[in-house]
């Protein structure tokens, strides 16, 4: 058996980029309040976004199963109403995937949103402008780097999840295998070539991605 | 006209302020932590009081008992923060103009170009914060701020992260800036004494949330209304004092075993009060005498400043610190022990009530 199959290539990252963006519009928003405010609820909620790093893949994906699952009351809603199902698709695994990756991006922007001094948002408030209309023209430009390396980590969770994804969308050949499955799923059937293509891909994707990452950081430490 | 009467507590502090003011200089002093600069940030709206109400020329930016809190953004009031807060991902040009989006294009344009124009800061428009000198951030900050004219301008402490001999050449266009460009009221946060008399017109000294005294400046230096308000002014002189007798002119005042006189002031006397005189005002002689009002006295120490000498005297139990140019008494320096004279002069001798 030496056939190369590049579906779990372009499943990867076609997961991979979906899940950031959504983990892009709804963490950033999640950030931006974590960074302004104060109090238990916001703390819990702090809490809560870490979670995913700090759980097992299979304890999350058992989760995502339960809340998201054919007997749920989310999943019998969808299948009904629109038809569409979670569990054991590529939607699934944009979801798993997300979930993985948010974490990261939050910490990082809620971090970069912080380093943020106060006064700019003071002196932007007095020179007319409106909550949201800062957090576009000053926030998200003076805190951009911090930003962009939590997408480039995100992004790479994303794409390396392995456990997560296979609990809630399995390992279906040109159906919802992803990349890592599809590396374990080679070795395990000892196609050599394969489980040595998606490795290289893998590393070289996460050099890159580190590379980019350092330097983001270097530069936002410079100013 | 500025009319504020507000009440916020942050914890165990609790800051009440209340005061009014007219176009022209007002310095608000005192120590830090005092509560001056949170003054500010409730007066431009971006702390809310606990209770009371904010008023500007005829406009209730707030008032607790109709629940009204006007945003920052609408109160048309000028800030000038520490550090200019400059956006640093902003050009020169785009910093001034942020306050003005909402004008059509041209007329933007325009109203910025003179602004720049008139900051002396042609040239400069590409240039970043960073790459700005302190005088030129300085001169940016308050472009921003005053192309949306306000009608109060807020400076938060603009001088104290700077060196000595920049503060006084910024200090200096600042005020010539604001005389030219502005006609309306300004409040400055400082702490300092000195900065606060050269730019102000009237003062306002704070401490621990309280007003502690308003009035012309001449008039806080001359006769602070108690002890700590002429702590924080500069009196490094306080002594406990009996009134021993109400003259014509003057009172008799015995510390210790000192008795000497000061001036009669319009202010309600009692038998215990403190005596304060600044540190300037009092003279060291070996040789001259003053009158009534000299008293021989012990030198316990002298600490060198760069233009001043500051004596420390022990005169019949009382101590006091007295400031001496350097270059106007060479007898003084290196003459431990001797005998010299104290002149108090008794027009500046200001009582206080006893503070318990």
């Amino acid at each position: 058996m030496g056939d190369i199959n590049l579906f779990p290539l372009y499943l990867s990252f076609r997961v991979a980029i979906t899940a950031t963006i959504f983990s892009f519009f709804i963490g950033l928003p999640i950030a931006y309040f974590l960074s302004r405010g104060k109090g238990k609820l916001l703390d819990f909620i702090d809490t809560l976004t870490n979670l995913p790093v700090v759980l097992p893949p299979t304890v999350l994906g058992y989760y995502l199963l339960v809340l998201l699952g054919r007997q749920s009351p989310i999943g019998i809603f969808l299948e009904s109403n629109f038809n569409i199902m979670i569990v054991f698709t590529p939607t699934g695994a944009v979801i798993a995937s997300a979930v993985v990756a948010i974490p990261y991006l939050i910490k990082s922007s809620k971090t970069a949103f912080l380093e943020v001094n106060e006064d700019y948002l003071n002196a932007a408030r007095l020179l007319g402008r409106n909550e949201f209309n800062i957090f576009c023209t000053v926030i998200v430009p003076i805190a951009w780097r911090g930003i962009a390396a939590g997408i480039t980590m995100s992004f790479v969770r994303a794409l390396g999840d392995f456990g997560t994804t296979l609990m809630v969308s399995g390992s279906i050949p040109n159906k919802t295998m992803t990349m890592p499955i599809a590396i374990y799923d080679a070795l395990q059937a000892g196609n050599k070539i394969m489980a040595n293509l998606l490795v290289l891909i893998m590393t070289g994707v996460a050099v890159v991605v580190l590379f980019i990452i350092n330097m983001l950081e270097r530069k936002m430490k410079r100013g | 006209m500025l009319e504020v009467n507000f009440n916020k507590s942050l914890g165990h502090f609790t800051l009440n302020s209340s005061f009014k003011a007219d176009k022209g200089v007002l310095g608000i002093l005192g120590s830090s932590g005092c509560g001056k600069s949170m003054t500010l940030k409730c007066i431009a709206g971006l702390y809310k009081p606990d209770k009371g109400m904010i008023k500007l020329n005829d406009r209730v930016l707030y008032c607790s008992d109709f629940k009204i809190n006007i945003p920052s953004r609408n109160r048309n009031i000028g800030y000038v923060f520490q550090n200019y807060a400059l956006f640093p991902h902003l050009t020169v040009q785009k910093n001034i103009a942020y306050g003005v989006k909402h004008l059509e294009k041209n007329e933007r344009l325009a109203k910025v170009g003179e602004m720049i124009e008139r900051m002396q800061l042609k040239g400069l428009e590409n240039n970043y914060p960073s790459q700005l000198s302190g005088g030129q951030q300085q001169r940016t900050a308050l472009a921003r701020t005053l192309i949306r004219q306000p009608e109060l301008l807020l400076l938060d402490e603009p001088f104290s992260a700077l060196d000595t001999h920049i503060k006084y050449l910024l200090e200096k266009e600042l005020v010539s800036i604001i005389k030219d460009n502005f006609d309306g009221i300004v409040l400055l946060v400082t702490h300092n004494i000195e900065e606060a008399y050269r730019i102000c017109d009237n003062i306002m000294v704070i401490d621990q949330g309280q007003n502690l005294q308003y009035g012309k400046k001449e008039e806080i230096i001359h006769s602070p209304a108690n002890v700590s308000t002429a702590r924080i002014t500069g009196c490094k002189n306080f002594l406990d004092v009996t009134v021993l007798e109400e003259l014509e002119h003057e009172v008799v005042l015995k510390a210790k075993d000192l008795v000497f006189k000061a001036e009669k002031r319009n202010i309600p006397y009692s038998r215990n009060m403190v005596a304060g005189v600044r540190a300037h005002h009092l003279r060291l002689s070996s040789t001259g005498d003053y009158g009534g009002s000299s008293f021989v006295c012990d030198i316990v120490e002298k600490i060198e400043g760069v233009f001043s000498t500051t004596v420390i005297v022990n005169c019949m139990g009382c101590t006091f610190q007295v400031e001496v140019a350097k270059a106007a008494c060479p007898h003084l320096l290196g003459c431990g022990g001797k005998k010299i004279k104290l002149h108090i002069p008794p027009h500046q001798v200001f009582l206080m009530k006893r503070e318990t």
